[in-house]
């Protein structure tokens, strides 16, 4: 098993260098000069100009600058932001705690409400609440994910006025549920689906009815035969999710007004921070990639036949 | 005919039934007719099924609409003024107006055709591109495969949503609807490569393709004949749930200001310009969002009866 996990991390490498290097090209062929940019209103001084340039290497070839940028990032230096001159890991420190919050909420949210359903739904197949729970995961499905939060801001927070409207600066537990279920009911209905199709189809396979056969109880043959088959595709999808819900936290903050990372990526790309955008989107995408690893080592211990490929 | 089961006057003594297929239904069978292919079995599948019944009727109507909206509204759906501004319902605008004075049914009417052209192009794109690639990556392995895999990796790494926006902020200028698609197309492809790689390589060792190449066939042969009409199958149903998902991407990027055009009728624009007035006339915001519901839902709902349809195996029930 170590060995297939050392071949796993080994095989990260390239695939993270490939993507940082992706995301730099994109966002340094933002349009713009961000020199330019820098000195505002004021004329440009082409002495200055030269020596800011040398200063952060923009005179250099594309491929030497992403070398540096590479250089720098595992210093854990990301540079200035061009307006205001913060340290960008000053402003990605303040606002990625409020994120990871957000995110391991809409997790923990989804995991229990999804798994819970999933399975209620799949043992039941055809009753009217397996019925019920279909289409309302089928709904959150294909609504998108703000109008979901618009619809949750306007009944819960400004109408029965159960849940705060907005999250505001410094927001608490019961200011991030609200934006914690939106952000994590898309997800849920998938894992809804997944786990009922997972229960219901091995809930008929051979080894249930021989557990069955063995006199084992109905709550024994769940939870001991049927749930652990059929939660390993679930465990796969919420480990994958877990990386996926901090960038897709954008949506969220932006309806319910929180200074998370999503929130201040979005205000980065409006402003032509590439410095900022370029740093933010490549820490997104290593949690990304590292809960993609971790999934795939926890899949090998689940899962004994992906070992021995 | 008395039942082998009732005993006669004068013979009671057990009879075992007959189990047995009866003859004259094995006789039944033509054997002359042609046998079915696995399209044909589904199509069978498919044509009982009511899910796929009611979104298959739900697709053709919105694509009706789609191709003739002049057939529902006579309005102009960018003629808009503003002293008609959240004017409510009357006789000939059956949802009122919206902030700019616009009539709301028909901007969801002429909005029909935007979600479903960027949805319908952006799968087709994905499905060829992705598609190929990851056959290409199965079929012939080695080097190609790895070398391509990696490709697909540092693509999958980067989260659908993160990437459209960096990309789409450099055509920021640009007003074709043409750049969403293919912005969500460069992103998208690497699920379908994934799955096509994964069932050409299943395919390519199945038994029936071992048992093709003893009986002479060629290579070349093997691939269209057995090896694509197989791995074919996962890439579309895949592909049919995700126009769903590429119509609502829309929809957020618009959300986000990033999306259509601002001259583009489009349901995400609507819904994004609605989000002001939520508080004071939620109805404005109501009408897109139910026009892009259903049309996300009958493309989930046809890929799930296509997934039936496709994989016998499902079939249990």
């Amino acid at each position: 098993m170590w060995k297939y996990f050392l071949r796993r991390v080994l095989q990260m490498i390239p695939v993270v260098l490939g993507t940082t290097l992706l995301i730099y090209a994109l966002v340094f062929a933002l349009p713009g000069d961000p020199v330019v940019a820098m000195f505002g209103d004021k004329p440009v001084n082409p002495t200055i100009a030269a020596q800011i340039r040398a200063e952060y290497h923009l005179d250099q070839p594309f491929i030497i600058q992403y070398l540096y940028f590479l250089k720098n990032a595992f210093t854990l230096d990301f540079g200035n932001t061009l307006r205001g001159g913060r340290p960008v890991i000053d402003v990605m420190a303040a606002a990625f705690p409020v994120t990871i919050k957000l995110g391991l909420m809409a997790f923990v949210f989804e995991g229990i409400f999804g798994v819970i359903f999933g399975i209620v739904s799949g043992l039941k197949k055809g009753k009217w609440y397996d019925s019920v729970i279909l289409i309302v995961s089928l709904l959150l499905i294909s609504v998108p994910t703000f109008v979901t939060g618009f619809l949750m801001q306007y009944f819960l927070g400004v109408k029965w006025r159960i849940f705060p409207v907005t999250a505001g600066a410094n927001p608490g537990f019961i200011d991030l549920l609200m934006p914690a279920m939106v952000l994590g009911s898309a997800s849920m209905a998938y894992i809804i689906r997944l786990t009922r199709t997972e229960v219901a189809s091995n809930r008929t396979l051979d080894y249930v009815r021989t557990a069955r056969a063995k006199g084992l109880s109905n709550r024994k043959v769940i939870t001991n035969h049927i749930l652990r088959n059929s939660l390993i595709p679930v465990i796969t999808y919420l480990g994958a999710d877990l990386g996926a819900l901090m960038g897709g936290a954008m949506i969220s903050e932006r309806i319910f007004n929180i200074n998370g990372i999503g929130n201040t990526l979005y205000k980065g790309i409006l402003q032509g921070e590439s410095n900022l955008v370029v740093s933010i989107v490549t820490v997104l995408v290593l949690i990304f990639v590292v809960c993609n690893l971790l999934v795939d080592m926890l899949y090998a211990v689940l899962d004994p036949r992906i070992r021995y490929e | 005919m008395t039942s082998p089961n009732t005993p006669l006057p004068g013979q009671e003594r057990y009879v075992a039934p007959v189990e047995e297929t009866p003859l004259h239904a094995v006789d039944a069978i033509d054997e002359n007719a042609p046998a079915t292919s696995m399209w044909a079995d589904a199509w069978r599948t498919l044509r009982k099924n009511p899910l796929f019944i009611i979104s298959a009727l739900v697709i053709l109507f919105i694509a009706f609409v789609a191709l003739f909206p002049r057939i529902f509204t006579s309005v102009d759906p960018n003629y808009c003024t503003l002293d008609y501004s959240r004017n409510l319902p009357s006789a000939g605008h059956p949802f009122g107006y919206d902030m700019q004075g616009c009539d709301i049914y028909s901007r969801v009417i002429y909005g029909t055709r935007t979600s479903l052209t960027v949805g319908i192009a952006t799968t087709l794109l994905v499905i060829i591109f992705g598609g190929l690639i990851g056959a290409i990556a199965g079929y012939f392995g080695g080097w190609v495969d790895a070398l391509l895999s990696r490709l697909v990796d540092i693509f999958y790494a980067v989260p659908l949503l993160l990437g459209a926006i960096v990309v789409l902020q450099m055509f920021r200028t640009s007003t074709s609807i043409w750049k969403i698609v293919l912005v969500m197309a460069m992103f998208g492809w690497v699920s379908i490569a994934r799955i096509a790689r994964s069932s050409v390589l299943e395919a390519k060792n199945l038994e029936f393709n071992t048992a093709s190449t003893a009986l002479g066939s060629t290579p070349a042969r093997n691939l269209f004949r057995h090896i694509i009409p197989n791995a074919l199958a996962p890439v579309l149903v895949v592909g049919t749930t995700s126009l769903a998902s590429y119509i609502v991407l829309e929809a957020t990027l618009s959300f986000l200001g990033l999306g259509m055009p601002s001259g583009t009728v489009s349901w995400g624009g609507d819904i994004s310009s609605a989000q002001t007035m939520l508080r004071t006339q939620p109805m404005i915001l109501f009408y897109p969002s139910v026009a892009l519901a259903i049309t996300a839902l009958a493309f989930i709902m046809l890929g799930d009866a296509v997934r039936d349809a496709l994989d016998p195996k499902s079939r249990t029930e």
